[in-house]
């Protein structure tokens, strides 16, 4: 080969190569498999809009890294083996430069194992089951960031208000799957710790409407505390046959569901008094969070769910630490995951060693005359909780 | 965590499972009758009793009209919804071999589920309407769920008046003992066939209607009442008009028993194992299959 040949070849080469480069200038784009339809639907888009917002305001202050984002996003019907072929789809065959988190513990917990295999980095928003994060040596996963409160403190709130106020005993009961039986083995834990005795426990199959068996069991028993570890469905058919077997626990908490406001259109005034948990309220007083509230009302017309808040700002925490990287390459992005301390409309973010939150804050409200008021913890709380629960027929 | 069981509450979960079984027989004769009259395994019945609770769902909200007069609407617009699925795909797979049908009815269900994805949202809608329950000695019945053992109760029971009696009840069951003799004896078995099957399909109406006011209403609620009809008539004996009731009721107290004295989580074990069970021993259902 001359050296004039040789040359032509590195022009052409070069040439090739700039080519290939100005193409990589278009988007990037970031894949999520989201639940729009199925079980989980009603809070999977609210977390897809999320990312929506995120997608528009961060494009509105001139991109990441120099480039637009876009997101690809298809539907995992709520089943975990769906998404799971979808993330492989979006890395393999649509090959998305960055992804982020499916909706719900159970679909994420499916498709972290695809990520891992590629070396993607994952802020997973809406996981909230510990055993995705905290794994045995030989199992670790080393691509998956946190970003909301782990099931385990999501009935602390009601656990602390009743034991704080001397109520003694606790029921617990929770849907049979992932994120609720962390849910309901948290409260126990709890519980105990603060000296009140778990008289009952029992968990119920998804898709469970009949609740009257398990419901004259704890009758029978009369707790003070209730904590149910549920979805929506389920929580709206435990209280309406907690009403109809009059079950009258002092305090009754549920978790996932009760914030939503369909909530309360669905049970009117007997969603009164009853203590949800939820990872975020547009009242908080966290840096942009009125914003927020407002521009993603503007843009969907109706109110964000913590599903938004927290899909928003783990796109935000995603690019944030991309910006940080100054790369999209997985290894440097997760380094400044770990290192990022950061406060969102969402409040705060910090995970340890595993990628587990260790910062975000829980907290409990209760419905009162069809407002959600943040009870508890104190230094958040707008108003004190209405305590003890009237029973059914005194209200 | 040992809870004694006392009478009262033995009772109250009995009267449970009874309340809820009237319902479970009322939608199963539905997938009984399909099955007793054209040998077809219909998987669309839940989805089609999701789609009798959007109907009650709709006119109670859009009209104000009280959702137990809505039952008989829903179960009107079920039979059409039957009768035009009957005329345009499922008489094409009455004479094929029985995976086929198997396999059109399911592409129906999932057809279904995803169009009412797609008009009706997956938003959960509830029909808040009777609320509470009657307090009898130590026991309380549920307002909502009384209603509804009532009046499936009484549809099942008007069924099977209309299949004994009537002119047109009796050659529907001509057709199911035996579909040649039928015609030979002069009765226009496509007809038949029309009539059972929005008949079946109004049934799921009505169970539909009820049960909105009970559960959330969404897109895939249905597809557990196909589960749990198909137990029922294998409980009974399939094509067995009169097990369908029995298994229904069966279904129902096992559930709620199960629930009572092992763990909620359970019963549904409990139900399946007892499935494999009688499929093993008794394979023709507890009353025997396709007497009418």
């Amino acid at each position: 080969m001359t050296s004039k040949t040789l040359g032509a070849l590195i022009a052409a080469l070069a040439v090739l190569a700039a080519g290939i480069a100005g193409e990589a200038q278009g988007p990037i784009r970031i894949g999520a498999s989201l639940s729009l339809t199925g079980t989980y639907a009603k809070l999977g888009r609210n977390q897809h809009e999320g990312y929506k917002l995120c997608e528009k305001d961060l494009n509105a202050k001139g991109g990441l890294l120099g480039r637009k984002i876009e997101f690809v996003v298809y539907d995992d019907q709520s089943t975990p083996a769906t998404a799971v072929r979808l993330y492989e789809k979006l890395i393999t065959e649509d090959k998305v430069e960055g992804v982020m988190g499916p909706y719900s513990s159970p679909v994420t917990e499916a498709s972290v194992n695809v990520t891992e295999k590629y070396k993607k980095v994952m802020v997973a928003p809406l996981a909230a089951t510990t055993s995705i994060f905290k794994r045995p040596p030989d199992k670790k996963r080393h691509y998956v960031f946190m970003v909301i409160s782990p099931a385990e403190v999501y009935l602390e709130g009601l656990i602390d208000t009743a034991a704080k106020r001397g109520l003694k005993t606790v029921a617990v009961v929770n849907e049979d799957t992932l994120f609720s039986k962390a849910a309901a083995s948290g409260a126990v834990e709890l519980a105990k710790k603060r000296g009140m005795q778990v008289i009952f426990q029992e968990a119920y199959p998804k898709g469970n409407a009949d609740f009257s068996a398990l419901l004259t069991k704890v009758k029978s028993l009369n707790p003070d505390v209730i904590a149910a570890a549920t979805y929506f469905d389920d929580a709206v058919a435990l209280t309406r046959q907690m009403r109809e077997l009059d079950v009258n626990p002092k305090a009754y908490g549920v978790t996932v569901g009760g914030d939503l406001p369909e909530f309360y259109d669905t049970l009117k005034t007997n969603a009164d008094f009853i203590y949800g948990a939820t990872q975020w309220e547009h009242v908080l007083p966290y840096p942009g969070n009125t914003e927020f509230f407002e521009a993603y009302r503007k843009e969907f017309g109706h109110e964000p769910s913590y599903h938004s808040a927290a899909g928003y700002a783990g796109c935000l925490i995603y690019t944030e630490a991309v910006k940080r990287a100054g790369s999209l390459d997985a290894d440097r992005v997760r380094e400044q995951l770990f290192k990022l301390e950061m406060r969102t409309v969402f409040g705060e973010y910090k995970v340890d060693q595993d990628g587990f939150q260790v910062a975000h804050k829980m907290v409990t409200f209760q419905w009162q005359e069809g407002k959600k008021v943040v009870v508890w913890p104190d230094e958040l709380a707008q108003g004190k909780p209405r305590f003890p629960t009237p029973p059914w027929n005194q209200r | 965590m040992n809870v004694f069981v006392t009478p009262a509450m033995l009772g109250q979960v009995v009267i449970s499972g009874i309340l809820s079984g009237a319902l479970y027989a009322m939608v199963a004769l539905g997938l009984a009758l399909i099955f007793g009259v054209m040998r077809i395994i219909n998987v669309a019945h839940g989805p089609l009793l999701m789609l009798g609770a959007y109907a009650t769902f709709f006119l109670y909200s859009a009209l104000g009209i009280n959702p137990y007069l809505t039952v008989p609407v829903s179960m009107l617009v079920l039979f059409a919804v039957g009768v035009l699925l009957e005329r345009t795909l499922v008489f094409r797979v009455v004479d094929a071999p029985e995976l086929s049908s198997l396999l059109l009815t399911f592409g129906i269900s999932i057809a279904l589920v995803n169009l009412a994805q797609l008009l009706f949202t997956s938003d959960l809608r509830s029909v808040e309407y009777l609320t509470g329950s009657w307090v009898v000695g130590p026991l309380a019945l549920s307002k909502a769920r009384v209603v509804a053992f009532t009046v499936a109760s009484a549809l099942t029971g008007l069924s099977f008046l209309f299949l004994q009696r009537t002119r047109l009840g009796k050659a529907i069951r001509a057709t199911s003992q035996n579909r040649e003799v039928a015609m030979v004896c002069g009765i226009d078995v496509q007809r038949i066939h029309l009539v059972t099957f929005g008949l079946s399909a109004a049934l799921a109406g009505a169970g539909g209607a009820l049960i909105a006011v009970i559960v959330a209403i969404q897109p895939e609620m249905g597809q557990i009442w196909t589960f749990k009809s198909f137990l029922v008539i294998v409980l009974g004996g399939a094509g067995n008009y009169p097990g369908a009731l029995l298994g229904g009721v069966l279904l129902g107290l096992i559930e709620q028993l199960a629930s009572l004295f092992l763990t909620t989580q359970l019963s549904e074990v409990v139900a399946y194992v007892l499935l494999v069970l009688i499929l093993l021993v008794r394979p023709q259902g507890l009353l025997g299959g396709r007497q009418t």
